[in-house]
């Protein structure tokens, strides 16, 4: 399922639950992984001065320098590497979110992991927003992009069952594509959600039951006809929908279910700011969000 | 005569002499190879004697040393009004010297005259505008910068710089493969936010060609994208050539006139391959100045002009504004306190004030705009022009003169400040980083992709 994975981290504590599931679906699918670190911008002309991401310090990015954040990468992870079946680690210099992309575009990778922020001190209401890059990346990123901000104690264990959040775009049933070969490859149950999105009524906009069953009972039968007939080699698929807001549900759903995985599809167009459910779902959840966008 | 094996006469000629260069932190062993450097002072005097204008001749000989033009430098108010910041001083003392030596300068006098040249000079060309006899400093001094030059007494940046162009045919380490291919992915991440968009590449007789810096390839590929977009918006019939993209002329800055010539020749032939009605260059001032302003004559081009009509990318936004084929959401446009840089290379030497005020008068709300202390003309270097940004040695010297643009963009109280030139834009963002005076700092491609209206046949699909 995944040959190589890259892993875009710091190596600090604010990428280490992203590091974690990395190394853990390295584990699980016995995956080279590449961890890509980047340094930041650099100073103007050819000067090889760059403001370092991790650091904020400004530093030479000198082949020795160089060679010295790799080490560190492979102190911070050694445990990590021991278990790993092959790894290299990998350093760029730009902007982060246009480097991954980068490397995305030239590797062959399958999956790319993120952390949520690179800030290990941040305030409480940066806590509820994800890092420029992450968003960036999950926009642009033609391979899935694996998101984990909290710590996971589900995914760690074992894969027992994905979640795949439907919105019934092109983007979904790449995302259902995606999840259930994920079921299939791990033999776990898939359990395939939907949101009858009411979140107009915290501005004043009354729904009407009958409207929100008549969503639901729509979405029921979307679901049985767009993917319960490609779910025939999955252990045991389950459909539900619910009236709520979506990230609201979605987060409380993967709790209820012990979900081992989130997939959920991304939309360009969806806005990159505080408030889209992808962004909630991902700050919000215990378990890893991979994110797919086409 | 003494060679170093970074620090020499000879130019970068391969991809190996680059890397090497490039390895040299600091230009550690650059530098020192320069103390050992050689003047060939026999080739430095025949070449002033075959190089040297008559105008340059004159400007040396009629400067009454008056001192009028000491004030309207920005290294000199910057460096406490130091008199050998004075411009007259400055040159007289570097080229003025050697041509009243006949050339016969040593090591030490060649490395105070690069210092001089790349440290305290950026070739912006405001003291001529002072001078009451018309003399531009600046121009001699880019003279200057080929004879120190030929010498090998540049700064490290400046000579890489150069050789990038010698073998790229670009100020970075982009290919033509690079270029294309980066322009085209990060078209691609847009597709769906503007149904339709595209990057045409190599479309003969197209209405503009859009030439870029390769800063924008390697570091900013958001900025090719906003072109597309933009140029898309307006649904214009454009093209990007896949020889001849780059518009930029670090040889200039560095002083390295064979390399100017192969640089902007590649430009051309760029043209006259696709023959576009125009060509249109990004937002940078010293990319306008090689290609559309000196290039021609580094050609020879007997009219003065590249081989089609070539503007800067201001001046296309603003015929875009004017025509309606862009059109602004008047609730979008900057509500801020805003105030423009503006750009040496196209506005005091190529005249484009009113076209940046027009451009104003679209995106911003009346009342925000808030006009630097001078302006337009008058107005001063970003402190980082002529290749200063870029040249490690004279980082101090270049951050000791953000300080006076620091200071009228402070009193302009203004919170965003328009740079439309690559210069300009890492200029400004230096001083934010280093004297922290909370401002916000943009391209016009950026601040245009917000604000515009588009059109329902590219909006996106539902």
């Amino acid at each position: 399922m995944f040959k190589t994975i890259l892993l875009a981290a710091s190596a600090d504590h604010a990428c280490d639950n992203a590091a974690k599931s990395a190394f853990r679906l390295a584990d699980l699918t016995n995956a080279h992984i590449t961890v890509f670190h980047v340094l930041g911008m650099p100073a103007h002309g050819f000067s090889q001065e760059v403001i370092d991401v991790k650091t904020g310090e400004k530093v030479e990015a000198s082949e020795e320098y160089i060679s010295w954040v790799k080490e560190e990468i492979k102190i911070y992870y050694a445990k990590q590497f021991e278990k790993t079946k092959s790894f290299d680690i990998k350093i760029a210099v730009g902007m982060p979110y246009r480097e991954i992309l980068r490397e995305i575009k030239n590797g062959r990778y399958d999956i790319v992991t993120l952390g949520g922020t690179s800030k290990e001190k941040i305030s409480v209401y940066k806590k509820h927003m994800l890092g420029s890059t992450v968003l960036r990346v999950a926009k642009a990123s033609p391979i899935p992009v694996m998101v984990l901000c909290r710590p996971s104690s589900s995914f760690l264990k074992n894969i027992s069952s994905i979640l795949f959040c439907a919105d019934f775009s092109k983007e979904s049933d790449a995302a259902f594509n995606f999840a259930a070969n994920l079921a299939k490859f791990f033999n776990c149950n898939l359990d395939i959600f939907n949101v009858a999105d009411i979140s107009p009524v915290f501005s004043k906009n009354i729904i009407e039951q009958d409207e929100i069953d008549s969503q639901i009972s729509a979405a029921y039968k979307k679901i049985e006809e767009k993917y319960i007939p490609h779910t025939k080699n999955i252990i045991k698929t389950v459909a539900n929908v619910c009236e709520g807001i979506p990230y609201v549900e979605i987060v409380k759903y993967a709790r209820e279910k012990n979900s081992s995985l989130i997939v959920i599809a991304h939309h360009n167009k969806e806005n990159e700011n505080f408030g889209s459910n992808m962004e909630q779902i991902i700050v919000r959840s215990a378990s890893p969000v991979i994110s797919i966008n086409k | 005569m003494y060679s170093g094996k970074l620090c020499s006469k000879e130019p970068v000629k391969t991809k190996e002499q680059l890397q090497a260069l490039l390895k040299d932190t600091r230009g550690k062993t650059y530098y020192k190879e320069m103390q050992n450097l050689e003047v060939d002072t026999d080739l430095l005097w025949k070449t002033i004697q075959t190089t040297l204008n008559s105008r340059i001749k004159t400007w040396l000989e009629i400067c009454s040393r008056c001192g009028i033009c000491a004030e309207s430098c920005f290294l000199y108010l910057a460096n406490d009004k130091d008199p050998t910041q004075i411009p007259s001083y400055k040159i007289q003392s570097t080229l003025g010297e050697i041509i009243k030596r006949k050339g016969d300068v040593d090591n030490a006098f060649m490395q105070t005259a690069m210092e001089t040249t790349w440290g305290k000079c950026t070739c912006c060309n405001r003291c001529a505008m002072y001078c009451p006899n018309g003399i531009d400093t600046g121009v001699m001094f880019s003279y200057l910068r080929g004879l120190l030059y030929q010498q090998g007494f540049v700064p490290l940046e400046m000579k890489i710089g150069a050789g990038m162009h010698r073998i790229y045919y670009a100020q970075m380490d982009i290919t033509d493969e690079d270029f294309i291919d980066t322009f085209e992915w990060i078209v691609e991440e847009y597709e769906k936010d503007y149904q339709g968009l595209k990057v045409p590449v190599d479309v003969k007789n197209a209405d503009i060609m859009y030439t870029v810096n390769a800063r924008e390839v390697k570091y900013y590929p958001e900025d090719l994208a906003y072109a597309a977009i933009l140029f898309n918006l307006a649904q214009e019939n454009w093209t990007v050539t896949s020889k001849g993209w780059e518009e930029t002329s670090l040889a200039m800055f560095a002083g390295d006139w064979e390399a100017c010539k192969i640089q902007v020749k590649h430009v051309y032939e760029a043209m006259e391959r696709l023959k576009p009605k125009r060509m249109i260059g990004t937002e940078c001032g010293h990319a306008h100045r090689a290609t559309v302003i000196e290039g021609p004559y580094w050609m020879g081009r007997k009219d003065g002009k590249p081989p089609v009509e070539s503007i800067h990318y201001v001046e296309w936004v603003a015929e875009a504004l004017r025509t309606g084929k862009l059109k602004i959401n008047p609730e979008k446009r900057i509500k801020t306190p805003v105030t423009i840089q503006d750009s040496c290379n196209y506005v005091r030497n190529g005249g484009l004030k009113d076209i940046t005020r027009e451009i104003i008068s679209y995106i911003v709300e009346p009342g925000y705009f808030v006009e630097m202390e001078p302006c337009g003309e008058n107005n001063f270097c970003c402190g980082g022009g002529g290749g200063f940004n870029g040249i490690g040695i004279y980082r101090n010297h270049r951050n000791k003169g953000l300080t006076v643009k620091r200071d009228q963009i402070i009193k302009t109280g203004a919170k965003l400040v328009l740079a439309p030139c690559h210069n300009c834009w890492d200029a400004i963002r230096d001083l934010e980083e280093e004297f922290k005076i909370g401002i916000k700092w943009s391209f016009l491609k950026p601040l245009l992709i917000d604000m515009v209206e588009i059109p329902e046949s590219m909006k996106p699909a539902s």
